[in-house]
Formats: structure tokens, sequence, C-alpha cells
């Protein structure tokens, strides 16, 4: 793991906590926050001088994602990259969809740990546990897409797609377990979960969903002569 | 680096659910196997019908396995030693990728070189790994999986087929279900017990080596919905084995079960059974000049689905290769990659009865129509859909 993700989690943890979510969700003005992130020097880990590995900067869009931290952060690192913006948003949204799933999983599971009914954890239900185990499967395969997206030195259009693609098909289903798990609190603006849930849905569709991606995609592998398996290798992988 | 301080912060995010799998690189070395093997496939495959080769790991045919064997391309994960590759379960990946992308026929060394020698390898004695490795590398040595029973399908512990000492080995009798192969096949590893009874559920529980060819065993095929016989019935009347047929410890049954069950969950056999009609669909689409934006969005969907498995079930692979047994892991991709599995069919067939002008060739048709009907199958075999959740939700902390 990176050495800069923990100081740059740590940062936004203290920066970020749900109350401040809500009060920039609210309109509120975040600019004590920009200042402290600028003097932290993260805002150029694209930047030519620095250039983190793209894969070490997508595991910091994640923690954004994760924090519902804004996403401005991670698109000042694209912007003082000096290099191609629109194959690298829609891996930020993609990593950032991923951090929020992640999130979301974590507090789901937790709940189900602590609402009881019928005298035991409702996670205690095999219902509950069948649903909660397709959401982790589907949080694990949208991480893997986004791991596999920014594993170069910068995502190609075809890369770009995938993380997007993958993200944004997945993104409403693990909103909604999380939302049929938590029962009618998770429907309360009070509670923490639509800080989370609703970005999800909002970068699912945020420069395209998962149809628009997958017929970028899909438009790339009909034009090439290999087969399936060979694409997928050699364009993605 | 310039300008960030870095703090020795607590960061407040925890534990991460399946932190374990992460992206993993197939090495160079293994790789370099690809063009071998797909030489090989292609070979095997030249003038099979679609539909026979949507069969794949159904497809027996010793004949190419020894070839396999021959062209040292079985018992990658084994070592050296007893006749194996000496490699690991990245060589295993690409291998079984281009043999199940090519539709070839592998199921008759499928089980062993999968499952069946690594356990030997694991548990068993050094005269045993000796009598059965090197021959399953080469492609001589054909295994089953005998663990279903009438009354034991997800309930596994509850197997009644019983082997009992008698003074200088075994004798077993009861019934095993479903077992593939073993109508073709020389051995089953069978989960028996050897004490107690159905209440002892995990203890008393012990797998057992068993010569089909030897008194007392009787095999009758079933035939399937598509009009296959792949798995079957096989009744033991007290049939006499010897001492050495326990492999591993006597009563340790369910702990080597389910290190085995890891390692037949794991593969990536879990997410291309359905990958020659993705294959034939996206080489008709093209052929016919239809890439419009619906076509494109199902080709696009279908590509980066597989992509996310692929890159999940490479990572399961690290998990082995590290020498862990990664039961939850391989569970969570195997779900998953058989509702993809699943879902292919279906939704190519759909693609294509909303073109009828387009007249799709009859063998893809076939193919198709074939894997609508064992598609259920994938997610039985090998464990069920609710319980792979059910493994993943104790993973979570959630039973
Ligand atoms: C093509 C094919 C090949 C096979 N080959 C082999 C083989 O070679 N060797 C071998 O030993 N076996 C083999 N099997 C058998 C396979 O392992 C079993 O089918 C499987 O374990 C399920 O058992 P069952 O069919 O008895 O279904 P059951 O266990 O009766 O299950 C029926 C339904 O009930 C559900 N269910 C059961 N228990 C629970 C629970 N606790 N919680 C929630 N839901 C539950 C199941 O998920 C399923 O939906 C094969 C099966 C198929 C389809």
């Amino acid at each position: 793991m990176s050495a800069f993700l923990s100081p740059f989690e740590a940062m936004l943890d203290k920066l970020f906590l749900p109350a401040r979510v809500r009060a920039i969700d609210a309109g509120g003005d975040w600019s004590p926050e920009r200042v402290e992130i600028e003097q932290s020097g993260f805002l150029d880990a694209l930047a030519p001088d620095m250039a983190l590995p793209f894969a070490e900067v997508a595991a910091l869009w994640r923690a954004i994602g994760r924090r519902a931290a804004p996403l401005a952060i991670g698109k000042a690192m694209i912007g003082r990259s000096g290099r191609d913006p629109d194959t690298a948003q829609p891996v930020l949204l993609a990593a950032a969809i991923s951090g929020a799933a992640d999130r979301v999983l974590d507090m789901t599971t937790a709940y189900a740990g602590e609402r009881s009914q019928f005298g035991k954890p409702i996670g205690r239900q095999q219902a509950v546990q069948q649903q909660l185990a397709l959401m982790a499967e589907e949080v694990v395969a949208i991480r893997m897409a986004v791991q596999l997206a920014a594993d170069c030195d910068w995502p190609t259009a075809e890369r770009a797609a995938l993380a997007k693609a993958v993200a944004a098909m997945h993104a409403p289903h693990v909103a909604s377990t999380a939302h049929a798990v938590h029962g009618a609190i998770g429907i309360s603006a009070e509670h923490d979960l639509q800080l989370y849930t609703r970005r999800l849905h909002a970068w699912r569709l945020e420069e395209g969903g998962e149809t628009a991606w997958s017929i970028a995609l899909g438009r790339a592998l009909l034009a090439s002569d290999e087969n399936a398996l060979d694409w997928i290798r050699n364009v993605l992988f | 680096m310039r300008g960030i301080a870095i703090e020795a912060a607590v960061s407040q995010t925890g534990p991460r659910v399946f932190d374990t799998l992460t992206l993993a690189a197939i090495p160079p070395e293994d790789e370099a196997l690809r063009a071998q093997v797909r030489a090989l496939a292609r070979e095997a495959v030249a003038g099979m019908a679609l539909d026979r080769r949507a069969r794949s790991w159904m497809g027996f045919d010793p004949a190419f396995s020894r070839r396999l064997g021959a062209a040292g391309l079985l018992g990658l994960t084994l070592p050296t030693e007893y006749g194996g590759g000496g490699r690991g379960p990245f060589a295993r990946f690409v291998v079984v990728e281009e043999l199940l992308a090519a539709g070839a026929p592998v199921g008759a060394h499928w089980i062993a070189d999968r499952q069946s020698a690594p356990l030997i390898l694991n548990y068993g004695t050094e005269v045993q790994r000796r009598a059965y490795i090197p021959r399953i590398c080469r492609g001589e040595a054909l295994f089953c999986i005998g663990m279903s029973e009438p009354g034991a399908g997800s309930d596994l512990a509850a197997v009644r087929t019983r082997a009992e000492r008698t003074g200088d080995g075994w004798r077993l009798n009861g019934q095993k279900l479903w077992t593939t192969g073993a109508h073709h096949v020389d051995y089953m590893i069978a989960l028996v017990r050897t004490s107690g009874g159905p209440e002892d559920r995990h203890a008393g529980l012990s797998q057992l080596i068993v010569p089909l060819k030897a008194p007392g065993v009787s095999v009758r095929p079933i035939r399937d919905l598509a009009g296959d016989a792949h798995f079957n019935e096989v009744f033991f009347e007290d049939v006499d084995l010897a001492a050495d047929a326990l492999i591993g410890e006597e009563g340790q049954g369910w702990a080597q079960v389910t290190a085995e069950l890891a390692f037949e969950r794991s593969g990536p056999e879990r997410i291309y059974s359905s990958h020659v009609v993705l294959e034939a669909w996206i080489a008709h689409l093209r052929a016919v000049g239809r890439t419009d934006d619906r076509a494109a969005a199902l080709v696009g969907g279908f590509a980066a689905r597989l992509a996310a498995l692929r890159a999940m079930s490479i990572a399961c692979t690290a998990r082995l290769a590290a020498g862990e047994s990664p039961v939850v892991e391989a569970s969570l991709v195997k779900d998953l990659g058989t509702a993809f599995e699943q879902e292919l069919p279906l939704a190519i067939a759909d693609d294509l009865a909303a073109h009828p002008d387009e007249s799709a060739d009859t063998e893809l048709v076939a193919a198709l129509r074939y894997l609508t009907l064992v598609a259920p199958s994938f997610s039985l075999r090998g464990g069920t859909r609710e319980i792979l959740r059910g493994i993943i939700a104790r993973g979570m902390g959630l039973r």
C-alpha cells in the first residue's frame, strides 16, 4: 500500500466528518478545507514534477468516495496533470463509487449485526445474509475493475470505459440493498447512509452511466478483429 | 514527497471487507505457456460442432488429456519429483483459461488435475503420492468426486456411505450420486463415514480412494435434460479396499474436503462455461455488420463484466499461489461468475431472436439451446448459490 494513502485518509477524516459533508451538501462554503488540502500538496499528486503512480492516485480517489468528500479534490489532481482528463475522469468517478460502495457495505454489515428483530440480530436471518453476500460480491467487482483500469501510467479510453461501466452497473444495486437492510432508518435524512447512496446514484450517471460506457467498450471490441478474450487480455490487462 | 505532511494519524476506516482480493498479475513465465496450449486446444476442437465445444469440462477425451500430459500441461501445480510441472496456480490458470475458451474436451483429467492430485499431495503418504500423482500428470489416472449422495447434497455432512475396518483394510457400503465421470474414470475419492452416525456431523468422516473397477462397485449413468450422460449413481456393496485406501487421517475427512472444495471452486472454470457462445455471437455481429448502440452496449457490458471477473479470478489464484486456502474468496468469485455464465446464453439468444432476418448459424443456435438448458447447473455443481452466499456471510462475520 502506498505511503501516501494513510496521511491522505487522515486528512479527509479530519476535514470531512459527516456533519461537514452535510453542510457542504447544503451549499456551504468549504474554502477552509480547500486551503488545507492545497497546503497538504496532495492536489499535485498527478502533476508532472510529482506524478505518483496512477494506481496510487486511484486509491486516494477511493478514499474520497469512502468519506463522501468533494470530488473536486480528485478533479483538481487531474486538472494539474497536464494530461488527457477525458480518460482519467471516468476512473475518478468509478473509484469514488468504489469507495462509497465499500463504506455502504461496511455500514450495512455493521447495522445487520446491531439491529435486532424477532429476538436476534437481523444479520442472523438467512434472507439478509444472502443479500449482503451478493452486495459484497458487487463491491469487490467494482474495486477490481477500478484497480485493473488504474494499473497503468494513464488510462486508455477502454480502461476508463471498463471502470465506469462496471462501477455504474453495480452502484444502484449496492445502494438499494443497503437501504433494504437498513429499513426505515436509512430513509431518514438524519442517518448517514443517504450521504453515500445519494452519491452512488449521482456518480453513476455523471459523464454517462453503464449503458453509455458499455457502448464505448463494445464499439471498440466490435471494431477489432481479435476474439473477445484476447482483446480483453491485450487491451484491458 | 514535496509538501505532503505525513502524519502518524489513525485513520477511521476500520478493516475493509475482502481486502485479500486485490489486483494480481500472471507472471510472464506462466503467460508464456499460452501459445502452446492454444495450439493443442485448437487441434482438439477442429471440426467439433459449437454445441459440443459448449460442453467444455463435461467433454470427455482421454487421448486429448494424455496429449496434454505428454506436453507437460497437466499437474502444473505439483512438484517435479512426482512428475508435476513444479510451477504453480498461475501456470494452471493460463492453461485452464485457454482450454475453456476454446471449448476443448477436458473432462477426463479435469477433476484429477484440479483437486484430486493436490489433495493426495497435501494429505497422502509418500507411497500414495508416488502411486497416483505421476500418472495423473501423464493423464493416465482419472478421478471423480464422491461427495454427494441421495440424502446428502448441500448438507454434505449427512453422508451415509460407510467404511468399516476389516483385518487388513476397509469394507465399503453405500451409494454416491451425481458423480461426474464415474462411468469413465479409474478412481473416486469418496467422503465416507468411518465412525459414529449422521448425528455426529463433521466428526467421524474420512476420505478413501476407491478404484472403480473393484468388485462390488456398480456405476449407472444418469441422463441429463439435454440428453447427455455425464453424471452417475455409484453403488458400493461390500467393496473390499486395502488399508492404504484411506487418504489423510481417519476422522479428518471434513477438514480435508473443505480444503478440496477451495480448489474446486477457485478456478477460472467458473467464468468461462458459456464462453464459446460469446465468441461466436461476437463473430456473428461482426459478420452481419451489426454494431449499433444496442449491440455494442450488450457486448461492452459482457466484456466489462468478464474483465472484472477475470481480475477477481486471478486475484483468487494469487491467494492459492501464496499457499492459502481461499474458501471465502473462491465462493465470491464463483457466485458472481456463475451468474454471468448463466446470463450469457439467455441474453444472446434473446438478441438473436430480435433479429430473425440475420439467420444465425445453426451451430450457434444449437449451442445456445444446449447452454440454456444446462445453465442452471452452473450454480449447483460445486456448491449451490445459497450455500456459497452462506460461506461469504460467514466470512463477513454474520454467522
Ligand atoms: C452437473 C452436475 C455435476 C455434479 N457433479 C458432482 C460430482 O461429480 N460429485 C459430487 O459429489 N456431486 C456432484 N454434483 C452434485 C452437487 O454437488 C449437488 O447438486 C449440490 O451440492 C446440491 O445438492 P442437491 O442437488 O442435493 O440440492 P439440495 O441440497 O437438495 O438443494 C436444493 C435447493 O435447496 C437449497 N438449500 C439447501 N440447503 C440450504 C440451506 N442450508 N440454506 C439455503 N438453501 C439451501 C439449495 O441451495 C438449492 O437451491 C453435481 C451436480 C450437478 C448439477
